[in-house]
């Protein structure tokens, strides 16, 4: 929920009435906000979309905290041109209820640089290098820091100030922080820590970063990578909080936090928790866990059976498909795999007739199957799980594992769009209509403009909507848009509890009950008006209808250049968009865009559910 | 130079996996890959081919085969001037819905569409496979159906540019200026080119597909 945590904040702050955070009015004009919105869409996009030899490493939420901060230093002047981002700087996040608002991400970048004697020897060494292994940040640390890292699971000192407590002397660094708190400090600590610093930081670009005009690109650049290791590491600190030694894992935070991506390690059981696979009761997962798995060995033995007849067309369709499933990935093409996705695909569609196997459901699996494999990867290698024979590394019953969890997670998020993939496929065709729908509202021009090229949305939205988008990115991307997706949309497995995300103005800590009352959200005009303690409480979408506004942000971002276009360079630029090189930053972008697009339109698509 | 400039709006139809997508990415890029994704939906691609004196820009829907998508076809077909039906030849499976397909489009589709018959993956069987589909078997539904009858390799490309050759003569040549007779419902039709029997009932083509 970051972009709902940070203008949260960010309302609480500034004192501006706008609910969004962004220094725009709601009140006195909506439509410039529309328009204001879209062309900092567009201005931050050009700058950052296909970024192919990016030098920006580490995993998506720092690069784009640390290319916006460079954007907003190229430009002081692009207050109002940046992507309402929500990336969770730790040092910014001091939290406190009286603090000015004003601190900026360069100061504490400032202060981390200069109180971290690591820093600049460690980041001067790998700053050029252009990699996305996480694990690289660790190979090259002090021994100290790596005694801490090794095992991810440990406790991480939590780098900001205590929050609540402190609020004033945000100048702990990270290597204070080391100091005073030893290695060996207990998880109990970093528990306290981390449930005491649950406000969300400042965006990293509302600055008004005077003093960076002055600094040197070198110096720049340190700081931006001090931050990008800084903020990952915080960020697994945190799940860990939220996962480690609890009972009950608080679903509500977790996919508060998972919103804004999910460190790789974490990734497999935070998936399955926010698909509602797993159970939040700790206890209760290893038995489930045991139990599912057995399941799906038993319904492959079942639709393997003799007493089974083969459902041949299935069959032979998915066996077609299965080599033809990202083909462009090496793991894909490894037998094993294909085997383990056949089963997985036929097992799914023997068993939900009234759709079947539907091309698109091949795509829909491989991200599931791809994040549980790493879960039996030493953490340096995580990022060769693309690469390796599962078989290389697994036993064949590890391997059914990862099939069954890969199937009962599929299931779980095909029950959500089932509609898309029955006779006729209606959820498809009524997403192709909300979002013309939806483009005519936002984007008039360039919907009259396709309505004169005679170009229909079904002409090139229609593979959007049935693969996910998963066909316009590359995996890594898709990854983080699922960690996204699951975080806002996933049906609720047990209480109504978790129905709703409940945003109220202040930091929670995770024990703090979460006030449920259920408030429709209402247009942004009305809730410019209403008080800091009216904030709207938003429901959550269905993952159709946040795909939607993702979709719309996807389409608009390339406004400018479509509405030059004839009906023939619109299609095939719209069938081949230079988004396949797209980083997770692109994706973070685009994400909250869509979900900037959701709550200002949520009022006029309240019918579409 | 566009004024000489033809478009014809051509639509690929058949089973998943014969080849559809692979023929026209040699058409118009020359290429082949082994295993390429699914089409999803249909996609769009364009090719320009000089036949005799015209350019021909051919404007091509190529469609997804699997059965799920069919309902879309119409929407492809419904304004198209020609259309390939695919079918694999060592899948009698596949051709059965070529059998299909031609039905349906002689039944939905405007009466004067071009339709070609193309029997593809001619390579595997000059490798060792076994033909499932005999050659007068789709010569003979080609006859009785009025259509035109190719075997392709998109592997190897045999056979592919004159699959679309074959459709370019047969479609009516369009001047230019003729425009505005095509909208009062005429066709005026080249000399030799014409297929009168095709054109009585001709779609009106659209305006502007000379964009």
């Amino acid at each position: 929920m970051g972009v709902r945590s940070s203008s949260k904040e960010i309302h609480q702050k500034d004192h501006n009435n706008s609910p969004y955070g962004y220094g725009y009015n709601l009140a006195s004009s909506g439509t410039n906000l529309v328009s204001s919105l879209m062309k900092s869409w567009k201005t931050s996009s050009t700058r950052s979309s296909p970024r192919s030899n990016s030098s920006y490493t580490g995993d998506g939420n720092f690069d784009a905290m640390a290319k916006q901060q460079t954007t907003a230093i190229k430009n002081s002047s692009s207050s109002s041109s940046y992507s309402p981002l929500k990336y969770s700087s730790p040092i910014v996040s001091s939290g406190g209820g009286n603090s000015s608002g004003t601190r900026t991400s360069t100061d504490s970048a400032k202060l981390y640089a200069s109180g971290n004697k690591y820093s600049s020897s460690y980041y001067r060494e790998n700053g050029s290098g252009s990699t996305r292994k996480n694990d690289k940040y660790f190979r090259d640390l002090d021994e100290d820091w790596s005694a801490v890292i090794d095992d991810y699971n440990m406790p991480i000192p939590i780098i900001t100030n205590g929050g609540v407590a402190s609020p004033a002397t945000p100048k702990i660094t990270r290597s204070s922080s080391m100091k005073t708190t030893p290695t060996s400090s207990t998880t109990a600590m970093a528990n306290q820590n981390a449930s005491s610093t649950f406000s969300y930081p400042q965006l990293p670009q509302l600055q008004k970063s005077l003093t960076t005009d002055l600094r040197s690109q070198l110096e720049v650049e340190n700081e931006r990578e001090a931050q990008e290791l800084s903020s990952m590491l915080q960020r697994m600190a945190r799940f860990d909080c939220i996962l480690k030694n609890k009972h009950i894992i608080n679903q509500q935070e977790l996919r508060q936090i998972s919103w804004n991506g999910i460190p790789k390690p974490q990734r497999p059981v935070v998936w399955k928790l926010l698909i509602g696979y797993l159970p939040a009761n700790t206890k209760r997962q290893e038995s489930l866990l045991k139990r599912k798995r057995q399941e799906y060995r038993d319904g492959l033995e079942h639709v393997f059976s003799e007493q089974h007849s083969r459902d041949v067309p299935t069959w032979h369709q998915i066996e077609i498909d299965i080599p033809r499933t990202n083909p462009h990935i090496q793991l894909y093409q490894f037998k094993s795999v294909q085997r383990s996705l056949q089963r997985i695909l036929y097992l799914w569609a023997i068993r939900h007739p009234a759709s079947g196997y539907v091309q698109g459901i091949n795509d829909l699996s491989t991200p599931f199957f791809q994040t549980f494999l790493t879960e039996y990867l030493p953490q340096s290698r995580l990022d060769d799980v693309e690469e390796l024979d599962p078989e290389s590394y697994l036993t064949e019953s590890q391997l059914k594992d990862v099939e069954a969890d890969t199937f009962w997670c599929l299931t779980k998020l095909l029950e959500q769009i089932t509609d898309n993939y029955i006779h006729g496929q209606p959820g498809i065709l009524k997403q192709v209509k909300n979002l013309s729908q939806l483009v005519k509202r936002i984007d008039q021009d360039l919907f009259n403009h396709f309505k004169s090229e005679q170009v229909e949305f079904i002409q090139f939205a229609f593979r959007w909507m049935n693969c996910l988008l998963m066909r316009e990115f590359q995996m890594s991307a898709v990854i983080r848009m699922w960690d996204t997706y699951l975080s806002e949309t996933s049906l609720e497995t047990s209480s109504s509890s978790a129905a709703m995300i409940s945003d109220t103005g202040t930091p929670r800590t995770p024990t703090e009950p979460v006030s449920m009352t259920f408030q429709s959200f209402t247009s942004p005009s009305t809730t410019s008006k209403s008080s800091s303690e009216d904030l709207p409480r938003i429901r959550r979408s269905s993952l159709n209808e946040f795909h939607v506004f993702v979709c719309a942000a996807y389409l608009i971002r390339w406004s400018d250049q479509l509405i030059e276009m004839d009906f023939q360079n619109i299609i095939t630029f719209l069938q081949n968009p230079p988004t396949r090189n797209w980083e997770e930053t692109d994706i973070e972008m685009l994400l909250s865009e869509a979900y900037i697009w959701q709550s200002l339109y949520k009022d006029a698509t309240s019918h579409w559910q | 130079m566009n004024s000489s400039v033809t478009s014809i709006k051509l639509v690929l139809l058949g089973e998943a996996a014969v080849g559809k997508s692979s023929i026209v990415l040699r058409f118009v890029s020359n290429d082949f890959s082994e295993n390429k994704e699914p089409t999803i939906g249909a996609a769009f691609l364009t090719q320009r081919v000089n036949i005799g004196e015209q350019t021909v820009k051919f404007e091509i829907w190529d469609t997804a085969g699997q059965e799920r998508f069919a309902s879309l076809a119409p929407m492809y077909y419904r304004n198209a001037q020609a259309a390939l039906v695919v079918y694999d030849v060592t899948k009698p499976q596949s051709f059965i819905k070529a059998r299909h397909w031609v039905k349906e489009l002689h039944e939905q589709a405007s009466k004067g569409i071009v339709i070609a018959l193309v029997g593809n993956k001619l390579d595997m069987i000059e490798n060792g496979g076994e033909r499932k589909v005999a050659k007068e078997e789709a010569e003979r539904l080609a006859e009785e159906e009025g259509l035109l009858f190719f075997e392709t390799s998109a592997k190897s490309g045999e056979n592919v540019n004159e699959v679309f050759l074959g459709i370019g003569e047969k479609i009516p040549i369009k001047k230019p200026g003729e425009q505005a007779n095509e909208q009062s419902g005429l066709r005026i039709t080249d000399d030799q080119r014409v297929d009168l029997t095709n054109s009585v009932d001709g779609p009106v083509r659209s305006a502007g597909c000379n964009c």
